[in-house]
């Protein structure tokens, strides 16, 4: 049984970003050794997300857009107002990304794929993007690897 | 127009400089407390680019006598500003030993360092100290800004009464040929550090000041509610720099609130670089 956990780390260049972390997610899988398994790909943040879609610019584009549209950074007047907005003392400052952690729920923070000859299975127009909703920042991937050697 | 400059920022979670000088770990999170992870330089360069802001003030606190601790050493500063032709070092002195003014003699003239930081709540000093004056006469010959932290701190132990702008009127009256800057608009005193800048024209005041909401609201309250807008458009736009006090707040989103204010964009100009460019003597 093949058990691997590796930590990528990339580097978000915008507020909110889409960045195709497809090819790290083959290579670990094929340097790997394991021929039939699973690979499980996780964020550690909690202001970012992990979504499958097809490679396109215009999703790029769009899905971020519209999860601003359903989580607005600026929190809306009255009843849906974000209770985050206060002192984390745990942080030493104020908590005012609410809609980037609304965002990372509503988006998803894992995926995962079958493996089966040594190689990711994935759909033809899947691909695999780390999602930023408050960057700048450097983050951290989790991949793991669970499978037999052949 | 160039970019802006932030007149008020931290380094303390800049990932090279903790590998580098471990203590600093130990600085960030318990003598400044600041939680957040530490990060590479280029996420602060980053979000300066998207900010829109080119340049960076980055300042140390010398707490030795009152915490047995600096968050950076002015070498360190100078370290830092090594890596990046885009951040500008402050020096920082423990006003509480004699040797301070030699001290920032040595910070300005031999490492290069830009102007001065003092945080009264953290250092426990009032500004209006005698002790200190040899410090603020030292200031004004080497021809240095003084930012001072003014108004409430997070820190534990920092207490609030040494932030309050009145303890900052003798220093501004005293030495008028040194310009000094209240961080934070001296939040909750805003009223009372706006009649100081409206007094004193060597006092100015910077807008680094989140302590609920967000910055967008925040800033909304303080700048149009507790003192109107345009005092600071017509009365004092020569005497606000911006200012984010990253990284307890976002540099992208204390741009972002400012100039969702309404300011003129001639008064923007004025907070985001000119004001700065005064201050630090015509050259950023």
């Amino acid at each position: 049984m093949i058990i691997q956990l590796h930590r990528i780390e990339v580097i978000s260049r915008k507020d909110m970003e889409m960045i195709d972390i497809t090819p790290q997610v083959d290579r670990l899988v094929e340097a790997s050794g394991a021929a039939q398994g699973t690979v499980f790909i996780t964020t550690a943040h909690t202001t970012s997300g992990i979504i499958v879609t097809e490679g396109v610019w215009c999703l790029e584009l769009d899905i971020p857009a519209h999860l601003e549209r359903l989580a607005p950074k600026q929190p809306p007047e009255g009843a849906y107002g974000y209770y985050h907005n206060r002192y984390l003392d745990f942080d030493g400052r104020l908590g005012y990304n609410a809609a980037d952690h609304l965002k990372s729920v509503i988006g998803g923070i894992q995926t995962f794929f079958p493996i089966e000859d040594g190689k990711v299975v994935r759909g033809a127009r899947q691909r695999v993007y780390f999602v930023e909703y408050d960057g700048p920042l450097a983050r951290t991937i989790f991949i793991q690897i669970m499978g037999q050697a052949s | 127009m160039k970019g802006g400059i932030d007149f008020h920022t931290h380094p303390v979670l800049v990932r090279e400089m903790v590998e580098k000088h471990p203590g600093l770990a130990r600085a960030a999170r318990e003598t400044y407390y600041c939680g957040n992870n530490f990060q590479p330089l280029e996420v602060m360069l980053l979000e300066m680019d998207i900010a829109g802001i080119d340049k960076a003030v980055v300042l140390p606190i010398d707490a030795t006598t009152s915490r047995n601790a600096t968050v950076y050493t002015n070498d360190q500063i100078v370290e830092v500003c090594r890596m990046s032709d885009r951040l500008i070092g402050f020096a920082s002195v423990d006003p509480h030993q004699e040797a301070a003014p030699q001290a920032l003699t040595h910070a300005i003239e031999n490492l290069g360092l830009r102007g001065l930081k003092l945080a009264p709540a953290m250092q426990e000093f009032y500004a209006d100290d005698r002790k200190a004056y040899p410090v603020y006469a030292r200031a004004q010959e080497l021809k240095i800004p003084i930012l001072f932290h003014a108004g409430m701190s997070w820190e534990p132990g920092s207490r609030l009464k040494y932030g309050h702008p009145l303890r900052f009127e003798d220093v501004a009256a005293d030495f008028p040929a040194l310009n000094i800057v209240l961080a934070h608009l001296a939040w909750p005193w805003v009223v009372d550090a706006v009649a100081l800048a409206l007094k004193y024209p060597n006092v100015y005041l910077d807008t680094s000041a989140l302590f609920f909401d967000n910055p967008h609201d925040f800033l909304r309250y303080a700048m149009t509610q507790q003192v109107p807008l345009t005092v600071f458009e017509r009365s004092l736009r020569k005497q606000i720099v911006f200012g984010s006090n990253n990284p307890r707040i976002e540099i992208k989103t204390m741009a972002q609130a400012i100039r969702s204010l309404g300011f003129s964009q001639e008064c923007l100009n004025l907070i985001f670089r000119e004001n700065a460019e005064v201050l630090l003597g015509g050259r950023a």
